[in-house]
């Protein structure tokens, strides 16, 4: 969808932020959810298509281990999560890739799975990259109990009784998953099998809904085990309870390349946020029921404060932030009219003066809460043909690729590289687990092995090679002779030539820095899923919450009729 | 089963597309053109056309060898001199990618014509990835066979031995009218022999770091997960 010419406001452009506003590591690592989140994205569809809900397959035996499968019906096709649930030893549960076994293990498959099918996965899902699934499974993923909150809940549930608040509340989830596979890895279908598919077609519509059917199955597991223990003593857990539990994650650097590999994908998931911002921010008048719609989200946002537990230094010093700036923020709305004059655009221009970047990105996130109708839409924008992106247009001078570079990656050319803490780092992929890796250029080896996500250092010494062309040929030249002549810049080359449709593309920041923290990058894709509770355990390494307070399978859709369609 | 059958698995697109991009830096290309090769090895499996497999012999053909012997030398008119490499025949995916680059020639009406190259089919599918961005159909020809690329699709006419050729002394490039598709991309798996994957498995490998303490500690939280 070509979404700039559908634009229903063309006098947002004015109230955007620009790429080198919002495209640093600080502010990106200060994101918080919204309501174009992939993850509300896919509860609003689902509800609004009225699609039903089945547990076809319960076979899980009185310990807690065995198979289920959760199938979601829509209009169309039928989708189900396939889990199965096994014994682990407490020594082998760890959230790192490098981990062989796992208390549970999932796929989603497309359709509703046969007792072969079954069969066929049973041999494969539980072992993870190590097995192989198939055209017609759309994700692969695995998840840990939480240690401190399972057991608590079984053993309070099967005496009758519920599980202490403040415990649950502290961890805030039952299991963490520690992958979540798709777009053809591991033998799951391609990404072009279900683009298509208006259901899908927005980024990771499958992952999550396999996510959200396992925060479905970690309950039905915790209550069948309690009962299996307490027999008719036991009780199911309370509905209030249940919505505080989400389901946890934990992630390391495997997802920060995400953000260097799809410049497109990201441009059009920060232009969609920043355009939903605009948009807000352009309203003249905001009615009574649209501020106190905000003030609820406010409200929501300082409780999520109140719970947000981390031990990590740099989470702590941001908390710290937000709470002076959320402190702030009351007093703004009880003191400021938030009805007349642009009030939203009143107030992010306060906030840009007066809050730390945690307390800007909570507001403009809040901000979009009471404009579903105005926003909403912009979510089917945030997906990406990037093959179209993927050409070159040779005939472009070198002048004019000298130009782009000055007008749009200044950020990348006041960088001095010469110094030695401007390239401290490199990423590469460790053979041991093919994961990726980021390490101290002058201490460690390795160096040949660096991928290429040091985008600013290759801008940098694009425009240097192009200078120098410039001079010893011509400036003149069309760009594809260049590429012949130094095919080393081929790469950077077709990234920069992207910026010119896609402004938002790159992060601008040195991402090879001595100060570079990897934790902002996984922050920021995980807010666009719609992760809460960032709690970083390193500075590459963070665990979050999904799905806190959100509607169960069971309370969002109805049952499947007997007899309908799957 | 046969002895000698020999084992088959399938991979997916995605696989095939990232695996080759690594096999292709693994080689020696640079990573713009490595993911030229990528893009152009999915292309083909998609049409359960043997890319990944002639993909792989080309690349192990050029291994370490100079860019400079397989790039074309192209003089200050690309559109009527004939484009040859300088020592050897020309590497399909240098050249695909410098004819791409110069789509416009060919939109202009122009025939680009090629002297010695390596593996057409290659060639055909690194160009082919410029149809649907110009939306124009790209007709590559050499021996006795012409392979069509549309924007999502492709037509092949003339002898199909021919598409197999690992070396033709000519080639010719240009863009063709008024021709549907005979063949739309699959989206599903590509079966390819177990032992050639393995290859493919081994090269891409060459572009991981072997691991090293910092390695191993470097990632993780450092904590306990068993919480």
């Amino acid at each position: 969808m070509n979404c700039a010419d559908q634009n229903p406001m063309p006098e947002s452009v004015n109230f955007r932020r620009p790429p080198e506003v919002v495209m640093r590591l600080a502010r990106m690592g200060s994101f918080h959810q919204t309501r174009l989140s992939f993850m509300r994205t896919l509860l609003r569809r689902l509800k609004k298509e009225q699609w039903t809900f089945d547990r076809p397959v319960w076979e899980i035996d009185s310990e807690g281990f065995g198979r289920a499968v959760y199938s979601v019906i829509g209009p169309v096709r039928t989708y189900s999560l396939v889990a199965f649930s096994h014994y682990l030893p407490d020594d082998m549960r760890s959230d790192r890739v490098i981990a062989t076994a796992w208390d549970a293990t999932f796929t989603l498959f497309d359709g509703v799975p046969t007792t072969d099918d079954l069969d066929r996965l049973q041999q494969n899902v539980p072992k993870q990259e190590a097995g192989r699934i198939s055209d017609t499974e759309i994700s692969l993923s695995r998840a840990n109990r939480s240690v401190r909150l399972w057991n608590h809940v079984i053993d309070k549930l099967s005496i009758g009784e519920q599980p202490d608040c403040e415990q649950l509340e502290s961890v805030g989830y039952l299991v963490r998953t520690t992958a979540v596979y798709g777009s053809g890895k591991f033998g799951a279908a391609d990404r072009l099998t279900i683009c298509d598919r208006p259901e899908l077609r927005g980024p990771f519509q499958a992952e999550l809904l396999s996510v959200w059917l396992t925060r479905a199955f970690a309950i039905d597991l915790v209550e069948d085990i309690a009962h299996s223990v307490g027999g008719d003593k036991a009780v199911v857990i309370d509905p209030d309870l249940r919505k505080r539990i989400g389901v946890g994650n934990s992630t390391g650097l495997g997802m920060a390349p995400f953000l260097f590999n799809h410049p497109t994908l990201i441009n059009n998931w920060m232009m969609a946020r920043e355009e939903a911002i605009a948009r807000v921010r352009v309203v003249n008048e905001a009615s009574a029921t649209e501020v106190a719609e905000f003030v609820i989200s406010f409200e929501r946002a300082k409780f999520n404060f109140s719970n947000w537990n981390t031990a990590h230094e740099i989470q702590l010093n941001k908390l710290a932030l937000l709470g002076d700036d959320l402190e702030k923020m009351s007093v703004y709305i009880s003191s400021e009219n938030l009805n007349h004059d642009h009030p939203w655009d009143r107030f992010y221009r306060w906030a840009e003066q007066e809050l730390s970047l945690e307390g800007q990105e909570q507001l403009v996130s809040l901000m979009l809460e009471p404009y579903g109708e105005l926003v909403d839409d912009l979510t089917d924008c945030m997906d990406a043909d990037e093959h179209l992106s993927f050409f070159i247009d040779g005939s472009v001078t070198v002048a004019e690729t000298l130009s782009i570079i000055n007008s749009q990656c200044q950020w990348a050319l006041s960088i001095d590289f010469d110094q030695p803490e401007s390239q401290a780092r490199f990423w590469y992929t460790s053979a041991e687990k093919l994961e990726p890796r980021v390490g101290e250029r002058f201490d460690e080896p390795g160096e040949e092995y660096e991928s290429p996500y040091a985008i600013g250092f290759y801008i940098f010494q694009l425009n240097q090679a192009l200078l120098s062309w410039a001079d010893t040929c011509s400036e003149k030249k069309p760009i594809a002779d260049f590429l012949l002549a130094q095919p080393e810049h081929r790469y950077t080359l077709r990234r920069v030539q992207n910026l010119k449709n896609h402004p938002y593309a790159e992060v601008q920041d040195n991402v090879i820095a001595s100060d570079m923290l990897p934790i902002n990058l996984l922050r920021c894709k995980l807010s666009f899923f719609g992760a809460t509770k960032f709690d970083p355990r390193s500075d590459r390494w963070v665990r979050i919450c999904m799905y806190q307070d959100s509607p169960y399978p069971h309370e969002l859709l109805a049952p499947k009729i007997s007899g309908s369609a799957s | 089963m046969d002895q000698n059958q020999t084992m088959k698995q399938k991979q997916t697109l995605a696989e095939i597309e990232g695996y080759f991009r690594k096999v292709a830096r693994a080689t020696g290309l640079y990573w713009g053109l490595a993911e030229e090769a990528g893009k152009a090895a999915r292309w083909l499996a998609a049409f359960n056309l043997p890319g990944p497999e002639l993909m792989l012999s080309h690349l192990q053909k050029i291994e370490g060898k100079d860019y400079e012997q397989y790039k074309p030398v192209i003089g200050s008119d690309a559109s009527s001199e004939l484009w040859q490499a300088n020592g050897q025949t020309l590497c399909p995916i240098i050249t695909g990618a410098a004819i791409a680059d110069r789509a416009k020639l060919l939109l202009d009406g122009h025939t680009i014509s090629l002297g010695s190259a390596a593996y057409p089919i290659l060639l055909a599918a690194t160009i082919g990835q410029a149809t649907r961005c110009h939306n124009i159909i790209i007709t590559t020809s050499w021996a006795n066979v012409k392979l069509s690329c549309y924007g999502n699709g492709i037509r092949i006419e003339g002898d199909h031995n021919d598409l197999w050729l690992d070396e033709i002394e000519a080639v010719s490039c240009q863009q063709s009218f008024d021709t549907l598709p005979e063949q739309l991309p699959s989206t599903l798996a590509y079966e390819i022999d177990s032992d050639v994957w393995q290859l493919v498995d081994e090269l891409a490998f060459l572009t991981y770091a072997p691991a090293t303490e910092a390695s191993r500690a470097g990632a993780g939280a450092g904590l306990s997960d068993n919480d």
